[in-house]
């Protein structure tokens, strides 16, 4: 019986190996880019498939011979895929989407191809400028801005009557007006927030970080250093920590996803995101109970019915800045679009890329509601309070440091961590100088 | 890399294939020796060569691959076509100087012990009462064990976190409004590392006791029901039959399944991943895996600390693997 069992057990140990060995044994699907087959490869879902039909016929009527395969990536885990794919002539999409906060890793790493001579082309000066920065290595381009979505403050209008509160102009009077809705508590909820900001939120909490004037890091001759010390941050972090402790009771374990939830639940009064979250909107009250599959005509009319009343109901506007007039320093999200150098059709990738930066794109880019990469067709974005809040909050909004390995900052989660930090009512001297030594350890 | 990142709980050894560590056989008596011996002595290394392959390839390949890249230094350029330079012991002296990285060591190698523990404990407990229990009972436990052994770790996952969440999770609820604990109306039980590790460990446990509890009542299973009977009338009473009889019968498989345990917690990736992504403070609850991971634009780095994983977990291990070759002996 012995013999049975310690045979058995080395089975085991082998069949253990192979199971690990199976693991390892992950292929891609290798895609040959034959003559005259293009690859373009978009990051989620934003780009609707009314543009992506324009690309597709457009491309290969101008193109003889030649076909346009697009296909679609997840943003989650985007980084590690093109870090293998781009490597690679076999596997390579020959014209890529990627997160503007994302860009400069690539770029630095010669992923890209140079494509500075088409810059005067596709826009020129009129390209979303911190984006093209993004794409710049000692002074050539190598991708471009594809489109922006900057963020703008939702508010629910009775419970601003109810607080007696006016929409704020500056920013110092969103600080009053956070902790007055806070303080009134109107529609009774417990875990009321008036302005909900979740522990982890720094894409939102940076822009009073760059409303005051300071920096994430900043490139002091040949190395980064974190700048959440200077003076300017320090001001802007002290704000952050305000709202944090006195104007909403948001989990400090939350990020910035999905903050229409609280919102349609009543326990939140203003949150702030990019403007197509005015889709997300779903306020008890005007909801008309439509099932999700219910395709049907009689469907249809309550469901314009359901958005049109939560729409009257809700209110948008821009982030104000310390001047009244002004719309503060938002954090611009948003995409580059570049060659990878291994491509093998760059002319073709090319001529895709001059129709995307073409009129009649742009154009319908703004009108789906997102940035175009070439501001001068941004006009095409509508006269509504969405596309104006979207612009005004566009027109000052920053990216974060163009270093070389930024995107390893936000893999490593240090923003995340650093904002839960302050959120917790740690001392913000220290937690600064603390976050800015991990951030200056990983940028250099 | 790969072996990090695979689940732990979720990988089920599948079918063995014969026995490829007995050794050749003796030949047999009486027949006459010299009839081509050296074929005799080849032939079960032959057998082996279809298992050997697909490990080689698999499992050595990375392996080496992982060993070289951690001597180099190599990126996201080098990948792009920059040469890779030879740093010799750099990458290994630069993670070995931090104390953070002795943190992350210390907290996985007490996770992982903390949590083999709690999971033999708990499966052989479970494995006995499955043997006591009448058939309704035992089929019922078996059907839940299958369920939470068989869902998908990201699907249990999902409901954990809904479980823990601060602000609408069920925990909280229950805490708050039946108990009366209103302090936990909004707990977080993430952000703090010690309940970070304590939910991990709740889960951790949950998804490998299963595994623990069938392999430990299948040995109890093969316990010759007339030791048993014997000692019952010598007078052994029920804890005494277990404790000096069934379990010591059992060895085997019990050591087999502790390696397993040990081997699999220490590598922990996708509860922590997870965990981490619901809100939890990165930096401050990173394990083995984790770290890895978020070493990983650095190949080398990744490379050198997967290395140093590797090291830690023969070390860990070493017993267990001395006693296993000494018993095919």
């Amino acid at each position: 019986m012995k013999r049975v069992r310690t045979s058995g057990l080395a089975a085991v140990g082998v069949g253990l190996l192979l199971a690990v060995a199976a693991c390892s044994g992950g292929s891609e699907t290798g895609g040959d880019s034959g003559d005259a087959e293009v690859r373009l490869w978009l990051a989620g879902t934003d780009t609707p498939q009314e543009l992506r039909d324009y690309l597709v016929e457009t491309f290969e009527e101008q193109n003889e011979g030649a076909t346009l395969v697009i296909e679609e990536q997840d943003w989650s885990g985007l980084v590690p895929r093109l870090q293998t794919a781009l490597a690679s002539a076999d596997q390579t999409p020959d014209l890529v989407e990627i997160g503007n906060t994302q860009s400069p890793t690539f770029t630095y790493a010669g992923a890209f191809s140079d494509i500075t001579d088409m810059v005067e082309d596709l826009g020129g000066d009129q390209l979303l400028e911190g984006f093209v920065e993004a794409g710049t290595v000692d002074d050539s381009v190598y991708a471009v801005p594809y489109y922006s979505g900057a963020r703008a403050v939702f508010y629910r209008k009775d419970l601003f009557q109810a607080a007696g509160v006016q929409v704020p102009t500056t920013l110092a009077e969103f600080r009053e007006a956070a902790l007055k809705l806070q303080a009134a508590a109107p529609g009774g909820k417990p875990n009321f927030s008036g302005f909900w900001f979740p522990g982890q939120d720094w894409y939102n909490g940076i822009a009073w970080i760059y409303s005051h004037g300071g920096d994430l890091a900043v490139q002091d001759g040949d190395t980064w250093v974190g700048a959440l010390s200077s003076p300017e941050s320090q001001k802007g972090l002290a704000e952050v920590q305000e709202l944090f402790a006195d104007a909403t009771r948001a989990p400090r374990d939350a990020d910035s996803a999905e903050p229409w939830v609280p919102f349609n639940n009543g326990e939140a009064a203003m949150f702030s995101a990019p403007t197509w979250a005015r889709w997300s909107i779903d306020l008890p009250e005007c909801n008309k109970g439509v099932a999700a599959d219910d395709e049907s005509e009689q469907a249809k009319v309550l469901l314009a019915e359901q958005q049109a009343c939560n729409e009257e109901k809700t209110g948008v506007f821009p982030l104000p800045g310390e001047q009244a007039g002004t719309p503060a320093t938002v954090f611009a999200g948003g995409s580059n679009i570049a060659i990878p150098a291994k491509s093998g059709n760059q002319e073709l990738a090319r001529n895709l890329l001059e129709i995307i930066f073409s009129e009649e794109y742009q154009t319908m880019l703004a009108e789906n509601g997102l940035i175009p990469g070439n501001s001068s067709y941004a006009d095409a974005l509508g006269d509504d309070v969405y596309a104006q809040a979207a612009r005004d909050a566009a027109l000052g909004a920053k990216l974060t440091p163009a270093a070389e390995k930024w995107a390893e900052v936000e893999g490593a989660r240090i923003l995340e961590d650093f904002f839960q930090q302050i959120a917790g009512g740690a001392d913000l001297a220290e937690a600064s100088a603390e976050a800015d030594q991990l951030i200056a350890d990983t940028l250099n | 890399m790969s072996a990090t990142r695979s689940t732990p709980a979720a990988v089920v050894p599948p079918a063995p294939p014969r026995a490829p560590a007995v050794g050749p056989p003796a030949a047999p008596p009486g027949r006459p020796r010299q009839r081509s011996p050296r074929r005799a002595r080849l032939g079960p290394y032959l057998l082996l060569v279809p298992a050997l392959v697909p490990v080689a390839i698999g499992l050595g390949y990375p392996l080496v691959r992982q060993f070289v890249l951690s001597f180099q230094e190599y990126g996201m350029a080098q990948q792009f076509g920059r040469p890779a330079e030879w740093v010799g012991l750099r990458n290994y002296t630069e993670l070995l100087s931090d104390p953070y990285v002795w943190g992350v060591i210390a907290r996985s190698v007490a996770f992982c012990l903390v949590n083999a523990a709690l999971t033999m404990g708990v499966g052989i407990a479970l494995a006995v009462l499955m043997s006591r229990v009448g058939r309704v009972a035992r089929m019922t436990l078996q059907v839940g064990l299958l369920l939470a052994w068989g869902t998908p770790v990201l699907a249990t996952m999902t409901v954990w976190q809904w479980l823990f969440d601060s602000q609408y999770g069920v925990v909280n609820w229950l805490l708050a409004e039946p108990l009366g604990m209103t302090g936990m109306r909004q707990h977080s039980w993430i952000i703090e590392p010690a309940s970070f590790y304590l939910v991990a460990t709740v889960i951790v446990v949950w998804m490998s006791v299963p595994f623990v509890v069938f392999t430990v009542y299948a040995g109890l299973l093969q316990v010759p029901e007339e030791c048993m009977e014997a000692a019952q009338l010598d007078g052994a009473t029920a804890w005494q039959r277990l404790r000096y009889l069934a379990l010591p019968m059992v060895a085997p498989v019990l050591l087999v399944v502790a390696l397993l345990q040990v081997i699999w917690d220490l590598r922990v990736f996708t509860q922590i991943y997870v965990l981490q992504r619901a809100g939890a403070p990165t930096r401050e609850t990173h394990l083995l895996g984790t770290f890895i991971y978020s070493l990983s634009k650095e190949f080398s780095m990744a490379g050198a600390m997967a290395t140093i994983m590797l090291v830690i977990t023969l070390a860990l291990t070493a017993f267990y693997i001395r006693r296993m070759l000494r018993e095919e002996a």
